[in-house]
This record gives C-alpha cells, structure tokens and sequence, in this order.
C-alpha cells in the first residue's frame, strides 16, 4: 500500500537553516578534534610510562572511551554528572562527550606512533646537542604526526558522523535542527534524506581538505 | 537497490489507487490493534514498577481494544513521532495527549476531544518562579514537538529570548532538567505536576501557561474517515460509560473535566 | 476508586535482571548483524578487488554512502522510509537491515585490504602448483589475508556492537534504551548509567584485549 505523498516543499525552504546547523556540525567537530589531539597525546605519553598513576589514569580513559558506546558517553556527560549538579550546556555536552572519545581513540593512534619510531633516532638527536625537547619537536613529532595523519582524518570524519548523536542530548546542530524542523512538519523522511545528502557532503569536503593539506605538508 | 525500491514504489503506488485505506477492517482481520503511546508522560502514560507500559491512555488502548475484540500492541513512542507512526502507517490510532491543532489536521485526522488539559509550568525550587512575568530571563525547557514547545517559542520570540530555551527529547528529561537545575521552568501539562512534584524534592508547581485550554483527541489517518468515525464513537462510550470518569479519578484524581466546549456544537 | 498508584519507583533488583536481559538483546542484535554483515561484505570485498568494471563503478560508491552518513540519520530514514513502501518492519528487523548493511560497508574495505594483502607471486605460486582459483582462495588468501585483517575485523565488529546503542532511537528496548526506561521510572541517573556503562564494558573490553593479545602474538 503506497499512499504516501512526498512533501519537499517545507524541507527546501528551511535549507538555509539546516546549511547554518551544518557549520555548527563542522564546528563542533573541529573543536573535539583539536582537544582529543591535545589529549590523546597527553593519554599516549601517560601510557608509554607504564606505571604511576598517570598511567593508571590514562589507561582507565583510554579504556573507557573504547570501550563504550559513544552516545553511552553523550548521556553520562548529560545528565549522568548532572545528578552532581555539574551543568553542562547542550553544546558542551557534545564538546566534551566527542573529545573523549576522541582522546581516547587517538591516544591509541599516538601510542602506535611514537612506537613506530626507533629509540636511537632520540638518542642520535640527544648527542647532536638537542635538548630533549628540541629532539621531541623537531625529529620526533613531525615523524609520528606523519605515520598518524592518515588515522586522525579518519577520526575526524568520525567526529563529524558521531556529532549527529547530539540531537539526543537537544544541541541543534544538523540533526538536531532537522529534528526540530521534523516535528514541526512531520515531514521526517523527506527531512533526513536532504541531512543524509549535506552529511555526505560534509564529509567528502573534509577528507579532500584533508588530502590537499597532505600534498602540501608531506612534499618531501 | 534504489532502483527496486523506486520500481516496488511505482508499482504498488499504480496498485494501491483504487484500493481504499480501511483501517477498521484491517485491524479486526489483523487480530490486534497498534497503538502509539506515550510512556513518558505520568501519569497518562508511563512504565510501572515492572517496566511494564501503564496509565490512562494505556488503559484507554486496552479498552478500544477490547471493543474492537482484537489483542492490543502498544508501541511507545515519543512526542515528536505520534504523528509520523500514523502518517507511515506504523500505528493504527495514537492516544498520546495530541492536541488536535489546525496545523496538525493538515497531516493526520482528529477524533473528538478525548481528555483536556491545560499547560503549567514546573519550577525548581531555587528559581523563585511565582508568576508568569517572573520567567523573564529564566532558562525554559520542554519535550521537542510539543505544543508547548510551539507556543512558548512564540512568546519567547517577542521577548528575544529564545536561546533561552532548551528543548528535550521527552517530558521526563524535562523533569529531569529542572530538577537538576540545568532549567528554572519546564512547560508540561497539569496532569503531570502532582506526581512530579512529589517525586522530586527540588521541584514546585509553577504557573499556568497563558496559552489555551489543550483539547486532545484520538489520532488516525486522516482520509479514513470510517476508522475516525468509529473512533468518535468510541470516545462517546467511554464517557457514556463512566468509563472516562472512571480512569481519570484513577490515574489523575479528582472530577474528570468536561469535554464538551461551551458557545459551540462539536 | 481510593487505590494509590506509585508513578515512580526505585532501583529494584528485578531491574538489574531487566538491564541483563537487554544487554542479550544489545548481543543479540549485534552477533545477527555482524555475522550477516561480515558475510555480505566480504563479498563486496571480493567483488571490489576482482575489479569488475560494474562491481566498482556500482558498488563502491553506495558502501561509500553508508559510511559517510551518520549511522543514526540512516536508521532514521530506513524506519520511516520502509512502510511507505509497505514494509511493516518492526524496529528490531530495521535496526538488524540498517546494521547489516553498515557493517558490511565496513568490513567490505577491510576484506579487500585482506585479498591485497597475499602477494600477487604466493597467488601465481599455489596457481602454479596446480590449485583451481577457489582452491587459492580457500588455502591460501583466507588464512592468510584473514590474519591480517583479523584485528582490523575485531575492530568493526566491536564498532556496531557499541553502535547498537543507537538503535535505541527506533525503540528496540537494547541496553541503552532500557537504562533510559529505568531512568524515567526511578530518577537515579547516574547509578543507572554507571550500571548500563558496567555491562558495555564487559561485553567490548575482554574482546578488544584478546584480539589486541593475538594481534601482538601474530606479530612477533
């Protein structure tokens, strides 16, 4: 029985709006993207030292985060630590729900890295006279941010998928706001195709941008 | 993929022209009776203490049910997809306090209202909400869908204050929200405000809503209009019965409010 | 009628069996789409990789789209989509097609990567020694390509196992959605969570932990 009718009207003339929420998206993303880097790698080196309670710390994190699900991790963030009366706004809940997962996937990433490249390389940089420091960032780091370029612009397109679960936690980014829109009009089907199109060109946009910063990055 | 799809579509499509929708029929040749509820909406719908669905609209599918001699299925849905479950055809009728505005008749169709309510607020106790004007500035929230959501993003708009407010999945995340104090006031309905407000300490009853008095009723397709008919009547018999008394003295306690509508003939 | 009727209650102990029975629902769910999955894709795999012009231009672009849109957008449309055809699909048959088809975007990349991974002269060398083509794909790519990918594969399959949680959005009563039942009856958010975290946990991380062990093994 097909007595369906498709309405696409109502979808086109919020178009605008959901473009907007689609830049929230990409925000958003960005965002979880640049904290779980910073602290995937703080994860990675905690874990490397294999005691203390950096370790322990680290490890538990990294655990967690792959071990759940992500929208699990939405929720906790939500209203799991609201019962402490810590009081996240919609967005920051996305915020900090994606930068752990992402931390906690990337310090794994990182691990393999820094794994990857030979003691000696570090101690040959040592007796050249750099200070530990100058042997990190200069030979070190640029290596392992090679090895992991490839992993984090798969993370990426993962934060910006994984940031659609915000319409659970009512952030409105562009599922959200197409939800809203949605219930408004009734009109879901038609509403989540066009989001499922502009989800798709979102993360075909990232994955060229990303390969385009490779070209110029890794010329040599 | 698609493009079986596309084909089974304009197949079917070319098929179904002249049957005609019968939801009556189909449900009694079915055997059971789908009907959308919502479970988060105390004590009009909720789970009991063995998870298991409850609450007037509950009983109210188990009743037409029971008229219709079929097994009822009630299948929970949330705010925002009463009336999509009947637009696909996944539910039959939805009992799930649907106000029967003229936006919505558009999409699906309305029976005669079926149970009345009107809007409050609730307040966490250390908002200091008395009054209506006392919200000015306060953080608002409500179940996405809703008609309270609609007409609070109204007035929020002549008061440029709609990022004030904070729109939820369901009704009990409301609650939840306020009592936690991630919202000063969450917009439901006065049914809800007795068992909330004795379930949480930090939560008070907080002012009605200057919006009007929410004429809800039974939802069904809207072009089957012999399905809406037998449904009016149904509704009928419930109050003819003493049925409506009955159940709402139950779930909500008190006199059961009259459905008909002064000035007018329904 | 004078009876009372408890709109909320606690956290019983019947509740703990409640949340138990829908973590077999979560497993239940995830074991039928990934074997279903896994299945399918490692035909898409081996249709990718045999090259045909038809199977690539076809085929590589539709398992792309499922793994550029939210997992949640495509559930969303699948269950509002199906009875407009007429498919009366209950949340549990669509949350199993959607699943299926996610997992076997997935793993059809990976079982691909698996037949590139057996050298194209072991491949002539076990055609030489007489073997028919399927011959070589049993004894020879199998074994050996599906040890490669074998981590990668865990990876996937724990991937939906976690993603199952969305399928909470249909309705099906999976793990997630029954801790969300439990929150709205008894209020406890956070002990509830904690719980429904509890049982993710022991159902991802011995998995994740075995295959790491045997990744690490395999690679010595």
């Amino acid at each position: 029985m097909f007595d369906y009718n498709f309405h696409w009207r109502p979808v086109m003339k919020s178009l605008p709006d959901l473009l907007e929420a689609g830049l929230l998206t990409l925000q958003v993303a960005t965002l979880s993207m640049i904290i779980g880097i910073v602290i995937g790698l703080l994860l990675a080196l905690s874990r490397m030292k294999k005691t203390g309670p950096a370790y322990w710390l680290a490890t538990a994190w990294v655990e967690l985060a792959r071990n759940t699900p992500a929208l699990f991790q939405l929720f906790f963030f939500g209203f799991g630590i609201g019962a402490f009366g810590i009081h996240l706004s919609p967005f920051a809940i996305v915020l900090a729900g994606l930068s752990f997962n992402c931390a906690g996937y990337l310090a794994e990433n990182f691990r393999g890295g820094f794994q990857a490249i030979p003691d000696t390389q570090l101690r040959a940089a040592r007796s050249l006279g750099m200070t530990a420091w100058q042997a990190h960032t200069r030979i070190i780091i640029p290596q392992v941010f090679r090895l992991v370029y490839h992993p984090i612009t798969n993370q990426m397109v993962w934060a910006v998928l994984m940031s659609s679960l915000g319409m659970l936690v009512g952030f409105r980014e562009l599922s959200g706001e197409t939800q809203f829109f949605a219930s408004r009009t009734f009109r879901i089907f038609e509403y989540f195709a066009v989001t499922a199109v502009i989800y798709y060109a979102i993360v075909k946009i990232v994955l060229g941008a990303s390969r385009l910063l490779a070209m110029r990055l890794f010329r040599y | 993929m698609i493009k079986n799809v596309m084909a089974a579509a304009v197949l079917s499509f070319a098929v179904s022209v002249p049957a005609v929708a019968d939801t009556l029929d189909d449900v009694v040749d079915r055997g059971t009776l789908r009907c959308g509820v919502v479970l988060d909406f105390p004590p009009i719908g909720y789970r009991d203490a063995n998870n298991e669905p409850a609450g007037f609209d509950v009983d109210y599918c188990n009743d037409l049910a029971a008229a219709l001699e079929v097994e009822p299925e009630i299948l929970p849905v949330t705010w925002a997809e009463r009336l999509p479950v009947i637009v696909t055809g996944r539910a039959d009728v939805v009992f799930g306090a649907t106000s029967d505005s003229l936006a919505r008749a558009r999409t699906v169709g309305f029976t005669i209202p079926y149970a009345i309510y009107f809007a409050q607020g609730v307040v966490n106790s250390q908002s200091g909400i008395k009054s209506f004007d006392d919200i000015r500035g306060k953080r608002v929230a409500a179940a996405v869908g809703t008609v309270p959501e609609q007409e609070w993003l109204k007035i929020a708009k002549e008061w440029g204050e709609e990022n004030l407010y904070q729109g939820y999945q369901s009704e009990n995340e409301v609650f939840l929200a306020v009592a936690q104090g991630k919202a000063d006031i969450g917009l439901t309905t006065n049914t809800a405000v007795k068992p909330i407000t004795e379930q949480y300490d930090t939560i008070e009853p907080g002012p009605r809503m200057p919006w009007t008095t929410d004429y809800t009723s039974v939802v069904a397709k809207r072009t089957d209009v012999t399905w809406l008919n037998y449904l009016n009547l149904f509704v009928t018999h419930q109050v003819r019965s003493g049925r409506y008394e009955e159940l709402w003295g139950k779930y909500v306690g008190g006199e059961a409010p009259e459905l008909r509508i002064p000035g007018v003939m329904y | 009628m004078t009876e009372t009727i408890d709109f909320f209650s606690g956290f019983g102990a019947n509740d703990l069996w409640f949340l138990a029975e829908a973590a077999l629902r979560t497993l239940w769910i995830s074991i039928l789409s990934i074997a279903a999955g896994t299945v399918l894709g490692a035909l898409c795999g081996w249709l990718i990789y045999e090259g045909k012009i038809w199977a690539t231009l076809t085929l590589t672009p539709v398992l792309d789209i499922f793994r550029s849109v939210p997992l949640i957008i495509q559930l969303v449309l699948f269950y509002n989509f199906a009875p407009i055809v007429g498919l009366n699909l209950d949340p549990f048959a669509s949350g199993v097609v959607i699943l299926t088809i996610y997992t076997a975007a997935l793993v059809a990349n990976v079982a691909r990567g698996g037949i590139e991974a057996v050298g194209r002269p072991m491949r002539r060398a076990a055609r030489s020694l007489g073997m028919s083509y399927w011959q070589d794909m049993r004894y020879v790519v199998l074994p050996i390509g599906g040890r490669a990918i074998f981590p990668s594969w865990i990876g996937v399959a724990l991937g939906v196992m976690k993603d199952s949680a969305l399928v909470s959005v249909l309705g099906y009563v999976e793990l997630l959605k029954a801790s969300q039942i439990l929150i709205t009856r008894t209020q406890e958010p956070f002990l509830i969570l904690s719980i429904a975290g509890a049982f993710y946990f022991a159902l991802s991380f011995p998995i994740s932990r075995y295959a790491a062990k045997l990744e690490e093994r395999w690679a010595q």
